[in-house]
């Protein structure tokens, strides 16, 4: 059943959790909702544009096709191309739903942490077998914030070996502003940290997600990157 | 406390990397071949936690009902590791041998590897002097000794190492008497095994002549020095030292 002619959609387009933006015949993005602008910050409108040039239907008309897509950790199982006219052309993507859910946080196992000491200690021991040049930007100021001291440690060795070929690491460390993540239901500030370099080696990926799931960590493994949202638990 | 001695960065960077951790609730192990100073290590850096060796599993189990804290000396040696739960606790773990790598990887958060001897020169070094003072002072040595790399002995790492200072010390201290009772106690031992004269008297000749050639450089002046002649002496290297 088609919504009458004068009532408004929009608004429940804006908060629909699957992206969609609108795009003119050149590329321009004429209209975007708010899941669409937090995928803008994983991706660029080129790719957007060119994904849904690819998939459109032959003629006016709506077509979905299942494909995996990865932008860091948003993860998609399918897209609808849809467009009524030469003007305008719609893509729309269709979140891919968790498999396996986070452990549930178990205060007890965590403990308030100095991140960057464990950074620091890992570093060390990483750069005793391997000459890679570190680039590192922290935020020395973080405060301290509940982790799981033990599994994090793990992880941080593990992650820091997949790049023992390395010339070059680039670590980062910080607060993600304005992004957040939720942990039996409630909702937690993010700090990012970000290990990229030209390649790495991939055997350990399983472990590396595996370690921090159980950590309450959110892991994105890339082929150059691997990049790990905390949640930034105080209290 | 005193200092822990090394020039090697590696050893740096290991106690720097455990000192930085020594609040935090988690498990490490450090490991490396018998005599490269992990215990010593350790317990330089950890003097005040409990200590327990990991081959008597019950006591060990026991201890980490009781303790947040523990050293946990021959890791390799515990019977049933699955059996032990390290969570929420400060544990540092000492092994000879490696032994079953899985175990360490997913047991451990860090593992530490500390290098033999012979991959930290600089070490030996700042070690052979520390034992030849050592060894001056309780054998009661006052001239000079020079140790030389060849009397270095680090098969076995830091324990071979203060042996062969100890005997170099000795040596280089014994005076003539000394010596007699050590060639003494030596042809006694060695009777049975059909000694021959002129093979034990390579015993003498041969440190006589390697010291003396040292010394005089030529065989004419060593020949005059030790008043032979010099076809003689020729002979003598020729035989001994050839």
């Amino acid at each position: 059943m088609n919504a009458s002619p004068d009532r408004d959609l929009s608004f429940f387009v804006d908060k629909d959790n699957s992206p969609f933006v609108l795009f003119d015949a050149t590329g321009v993005i004429l209209y975007l909702n708010d899941a669409a602008e937090i995928l803008l910050g994983y991706t660029d409108r080129r790719t957007l544009y060119e994904l849904a040039l690819t998939y459109a239907p032959q003629d006016f008309g709506s077509r979905t096709t299942v494909l995996d897509l990865h932008y860091h950790q948003l993860n998609f199982y399918a897209i609808q191309v849809a467009y009524a006219d030469e003007e305008s052309i719609g893509l729309r993507l269709y979140y891919r739903p968790r498999t396996h859910r986070a452990q549930p946080t178990e205060p007890q196992r965590m403990q308030l942490t100095n991140v960057n000491t464990i950074l620091e200690a890992a570093i060390t021991l990483f750069s005793m077998e391997h000459t890679t040049r570190l680039e590192l930007l922290t935020d020395a100021d973080l405060p301290e914030f509940r982790l799981d001291q033990q599994t994090f440690s793990q992880l941080l060795r593990k992650s820091l070996h997949l790049f023992r070929a390395s010339s070059q690491l680039r670590i980062s460390l910080r607060l993600a502003i304005g992004e957040s993540m939720i942990l039996e239901q409630r909702r937690y500030p993010v700090v990012r940290l970000s290990i990229e370099a030209n390649g790495r080696y991939s055997e350990d990926d399983e472990t590396i997600k595996q370690l921090a799931e159980s950590a309450n960590i959110l892991p994105t493994l890339s082929e150059n990157s691997l990049l790990f949202d905390i949640p930034f638990i105080r209290s | 406390m005193q200092n822990y001695l090394t020039h090697s960065d590696t050893v740096k960077k290991i106690i720097k990397s455990l000192d930085l951790t020594r609040h935090l609730s988690i498990a490490s192990i450090v490991t490396g071949e018998p005599g490269t100073g992990k215990r010593t290590l350790v317990r330089y850096l950890f003097p005040d936690l409990p200590r327990i060796d990991g081959a008597d599993q019950d006591r060990l189990e026991q201890a980490l009902e009781e303790s947040s804290a523990l050293i946990i000396e021959r890791f390799d040696k515990v019977p049933n590791p699955d059996a032990l739960s390290f969570e929420g606790k400060h544990i540092i773990a000492i092994a000879d041998h490696t032994g079953n790598a899985r175990l360490l990887d997913e047991t451990f958060a860090f593992i530490y590897t500390l290098p033999p001897l012979r991959d930290r020169p600089e070490d030996i070094a700042l070690y052979a002097d520390i034992y030849r003072q050592e060894a001056q002072r309780i054998l009661q040595v006052d001239e000079p000794i020079v140790l030389e790399k060849r009397a270095l002995d680090i098969r076995k790492n830091l324990r071979s190492l203060r042996a062969s200072v100890y005997r170099e010390v000795l040596l280089q201290s014994t005076d003539r008497e000394a010596i007699e009772r050590g060639l003494y106690h030596y042809f006694t031992a060695t009777f049975d095994e059909g000694s021959n004269y002129h093979a034990l008297l390579g015993l003498f000749e041969r440190p006589l002549l390697q010291a003396g050639l040292k010394r005089y450089g030529s065989q004419l002046q060593l020949a005059e020095a030790l008043g032979i002649n010099r076809n003689t002496l020729r002979k003598k290297i020729h035989e001994r030292l050839s």
